[in-house]
């Protein structure tokens, strides 16, 4: 029955909000969802009472009325308060949530690229700093390809242990995160349902995607952009992970790159420009080797 | 120009019409059976062509419709009856019946593309305006017939072409009825190839031509071809709303023939205005294009668009409510000035379906602001209406029901259309199933009503027959019931992120507890559906066995009831002058509560009613 009942309650229907803004959207759509049920009531009401008294009956003409310059002025001055009151008080939470000038400074910096139909997202390893790549450094875009989508060159001493996982990403709680996102191929949109974000990525551009956590768990990203036949199963997990724990994940990570890059130096009597594509192919397809069934394989 | 001469020339010799108008008429070997039923040039024939063709397409794109919904609500299950008949192509494997994920996309391209693009506005401003303008102003046909004839006769191609999709390599298109490149720019197919998204580009391209064609018609034939007498704010405010309509599409579709022209460079040749340098793509492309570019063109042209499929039903809906509300409409004025103002104010906020687009978002704050603005006029319609049901005397005709309806649905879409309006909102609701909803209450609950009502009101001067008054009261009721069941909850579902366009919610934790709402869904949709085929079979044997229509069989005032019952090619049988406005409806001193615009009479206006002077002076109110 309760059930039931909460047909009638559209607020109960979100998921869990878990990011620091999310409460500000959520109140905002509860504000207008109310402003929306009294006007429902109020124009409804009246559309019904006048139906029902002023059905015709025999004997009972309509009033031939064309209407009041006062009436007509005072149902537009209120409808524009109100609408201009709602516009600018979204504008302020806008503002916070959008702005890159409002953003704050951030504590973790990922890179992350839509594809059909799966995400890559790029760490910048053990000195906190991306190498060379197709986000930070404009020709680097030549670079990218299906193997290594973020175009990262790994002769840059700093690009050599910035690693990449697929269709996964990890954050720590309570920490601002900036998410550069971007797209290889069409539009896709990085959604977040229970931190209330949502960006569409769109290839060529990077896009600021800000957002700050406050409760661990498993949680699904989703794509919300039509990218193709396969658009509805474009679904990642991300973790939100207390700071130990997210450390803990990031030393193994580094060390697995670690390992990536002195397999690749041992080959190197290869062309360099090989070498550098092979130990992408290698460093992206790790995770998903033992992920076939499950991203979180390793656990 | 021997068209023109003919029907010149058949205008003087019927200037004698009985009743029931040309009957005989065609008989009379001026025009091979060719002209009459297939390339006519009388707006009446044009209005009829647009209503059958779109009723088709309105089949199939239900029918689009009801598959996806299949889907939603039974995954992976076959689908009933007409999965077996499916090609191997649209099922997940020969013979299995189950929609393919690649399908699945396809079905809501092409439902959404041929309820927008084949069904609502041909409906709402092809058959309509056709119909609608000449009758209504007073005038007995376009101001240029074999331009309006084109404009019908471009759309049956335009729809082969684009089901004509279905015998590419891959398939319809793919793209949503968007068509947001790198996707619609088909990034891995070779150049010089034909996919059924080039040949959706082509087939938009042609309908938007169509469109164009029909609205400089509209505007030359009502600022020319209006009745003796009549002014312009003596006009109903059906083609009130359909010439500023008008006005909209022939500023607004070349843009989007502009963008439309760039997408199929782009697709075909392997240009590169909507694409970027860094594509990983099998197909090259020079590189150096912004896709956000295409979206600011389409939606610059598709905004507006969207107050093209919903303004000439705002102004049929008003004079359905006055007529069986017995009462002029409320605000007459301030009804024209809120349509010229949606009008305005549609072409400065595209924006806001792009606040998750990457566009900068101080462009979000402006757009919110011009959006929310929008809702102004809205209101402003919206209390007219129940000004306008206020002390009337209201007659439950199956046409005021569907008038009715589509004013409470249009305030339940326009009330949702707040929550998008309000940036940081759409965040969380862009592109789920609260857009699906707001779209459905503003173009099916109010478009589509819009459209019920202006059939069952104008059957009879189109067909010469009446319609059967007890199946349109079945036809809406249950149109209603299930159309509220379906959409509703959709509301519901966005709020808890479901996706638009996704083939399988269950994939997703956070949707797991949703598959009890769409199977609800569903079956409320395929209700629905089988509640249209009350109205064609209405309409189909209304035909043929209905009561023969008198003139005005709803005691209206506006000119078409000044018609023969069953006008034939040059639509009046006497001279029209225009005496008053179009809604003088129980007018104090006068015996009938109807006193229509050809009649002749003196009135004058008192604290804001109508009161009769002279019921008989001839002509002495008029000064045009």
């Amino acid at each position: 029955m309760s059930d039931f009942l909460r047909v009638f309650d559209m607020l109960a229907w979100f998921p869990e909000n878990i990011s620091t803004f999310g409460q500000a959207l959520d109140d905002l759509f509860a504000v207008i969802y109310w402003i929306s049920v009294a006007i429902f009531f109020l124009t409804f009401g009246l559309m019904a009472w006048f139906m029902v008294r002023y059905r015709a009956r025999p004997g009972h003409r309509g009033y031939n009325y064309h209407g009041n310059n006062v009436v007509e002025l005072t149902w537009t001055i209120l409808p524009t308060i109100l609408f201009a009151g709602i516009g600018l008080y979204s504008d302020d939470i806008w503002e916070k949530t959008k702005y890159p000038e409002q953003m704050p400074a951030p504590d973790v910096e990922i890179l992350c690229l839509g594809k059909q139909f799966g995400w890559y997202f790029l760490y910048p390893g053990a000195d906190g700093e991306f190498g060379a790549n197709a986000y930070n450094n404009r020709a680097n875009r030549a670079l990218m390809s299906a193997t290594n989508p973020f175009g990262i060159d790994r002769n840059d001493p700093k690009a050599q242990d910035d690693f990449v996982v697929e269709n996964q990403f990890r954050v720590p709680v309570n920490a601002n995160v900036m998410v550069r996102g971007s797209s290889i191929d069409v539009l896709h949109s990085f959604f977040l349902p229970h931190a209330r974000v949502k960006q569409d990525v769109v290839p060529g551009t990077w896009m600021n995607i800000w957002f700050n956590l406050f409760k661990t768990g498993t949680y699904e990203l989703a794509c919300a952009e039509l990218c193709g036949g396969g658009h509805g199963a474009m679904r990642a997990e991300y973790k939100v992970l207390s700071k130990a724990e997210y450390d803990t994940w990031l030393d193994g990570e580094i060390a697995k790159q670690a390992a990536i890059m002195s397999a690749s130096a041992e080959s190197s009597e290869t062309p360099a420009g090989e070498a550098e594509a092979s130990s992408e192919e290698a460093s992206a397809d790790a995770p998903s080797d033992n992920a076939t069934d499950d991203v979180w394989g390793e656990e | 120009m021997s068209t023109t001469q003919l029907e010149t020339h058949e205008h003087a010799a019927h200037a004698h019409h009985d009743e029931h108008g040309h009957h005989d008429h065609h008989d009379h070997h001026e025009l091979p059976w060719y002209r009459k039923y297939l390339f006519s040039t009388d707006h009446k024939v044009i209005s009829k062509q647009f209503m059958l063709a779109s009723m088709i397409f309105l089949f199939l794109g239900g029918l689009a419709a009801l598959m996806l919904r299949w889907q939603l609500a039974y995954p992976g299950q076959p689908v009933p009856i007409i999965g077996s008949l499916m090609p191997d192509a649209w099922v997940t494997e020969a013979g299995s019946g189950i929609i393919a994920p690649e399908f699945f996309v396809k079905l809501t391209t092409m439902h959404a593309t041929i309820m927008i693009f084949f069904v609502i506005i041909p409906m709402a401003v092809g058959m309509f305006g056709n119909f609608c303008i000449p009758l209504m102003i007073g005038t007995d046909d376009m101001a240029l017939p074999r331009l309006n004839m084109w404009s019908f006769w471009l759309v049956p191609p335009a729809g082969l072409i684009l089901l004509a999709g279905m015998f590419t390599d891959s398939g319809f298109a793919t793209a949503g009825w968007t068509s947001y490149p790198p996707l619609s720019a088909d990034i891995n197919k070779p150049a010089l190839e034909f996919s059924g998204q080039t040949l959706w580009i082509i087939s938009i391209f042609m309908v938007g031509f169509s469109s164009i064609m029909g609205a400089v018609n509209y505007v030359a034939t009502v600022l020319n071809k209006r009745a003796k007498g009549m002014k312009l704010f003596d006009m109903p405010l059906t083609v009130w709303a359909l010439f500023i309509t008008a006005i909209i599409a022939t500023l607004g579709t070349p843009v989007l023939a502009s963008g439309l022209a760039m997408l199929f460079f782009d697709n075909f040749f392997h240009t590169s205005f909507f694409l970027p340098d860094s594509l990983v793509a099998s197909g090259s492309f020079p590189g150096g294009g912004q896709p956000v570019l295409y979206q600011h063109v389409f939606w610059f042209y598709s905004h507006p668009a969207v107050y093209i499929m919903i303004l000439p039903l705002m102004g049929i809906v008003s004079d359905v409510m006055a007529t069986f509300s017995r009462k002029p409409v409320y605000g007459y004025k301030a009804m024209v000035f809120a349509i010229a103002g949606i009008a305005f104010l549609g072409f400065i906020v595209w924006g806001h379906h792009m606040f998750q687009s990457g566009m900068n978002p101080l462009l979000g704050t402006t757009f919110m602001l011009s959006t929310i603005v929008i809702a102004v006029p809205s209101s402003i319609k919206v209390f007219n209406w129940l000004g306008t049901l206020w002390r009337g005397s209201i007659h439950f005709s199956s046409a005021m029901l569907a008038a009715l309806a589509f004013v409470s649905m249009f305030i339940i879409g326009g009330l949702s259309g707040i929550f998008m309006a309000s940036a940081p909102v759409d965040i969380y609701i862009h592109d789920t199933y609260f857009i699906v909803a707001h779209i459905h209450y503003v173009l099916f609950g109010g478009s589509l009503f819009g459209i019920f009502a202006g059939i069952y009101y104008w059957y009879p001067k189109m067909f010469g027959k009446m319609l059967n008054e007890t199946w349109g009261r079945r036809h809406l009721f249950w149109s209603f019931l299930a159309f509220n069941a379906t959409f509703f909850p959709m509301h519901i579902l966005g709020v808890g992120g479901h996706m638009r366009r996704i083939y399988d919610p269950n994939i997703y934790d956070f949707l797991k507890g949703f598959g009890g709402m769409n199977e609800f869904i569903t079956i409320s949709a395929i209700v629905m559906g089988f509640a249209q085929l009350i109205l064609v079979a209405n309409i189909l044997y209304s035909l043929k066995w209905g009561k023969a229509a008198p003139r005005n069989p709803w005691h209206a005032n506006t000119l078409e009831w000044a018609a023969p019952a069953h006008p034939g090619h040059g639509n009046f049988d006497t001279d029209i002058t225009v005496y008053r406005g179009p809604y003088e409806f129980s007018v104090e001193g006068r015996e009938e509560d109807y006193w229509p615009q050809w009649i002749p009479g003196a009135s004058k206006t008192v604290h804001h009613r109508t009161v009769v002077v002279d019921e008989h002076q001839q002509a002495s109110t008029v000064s045009a």
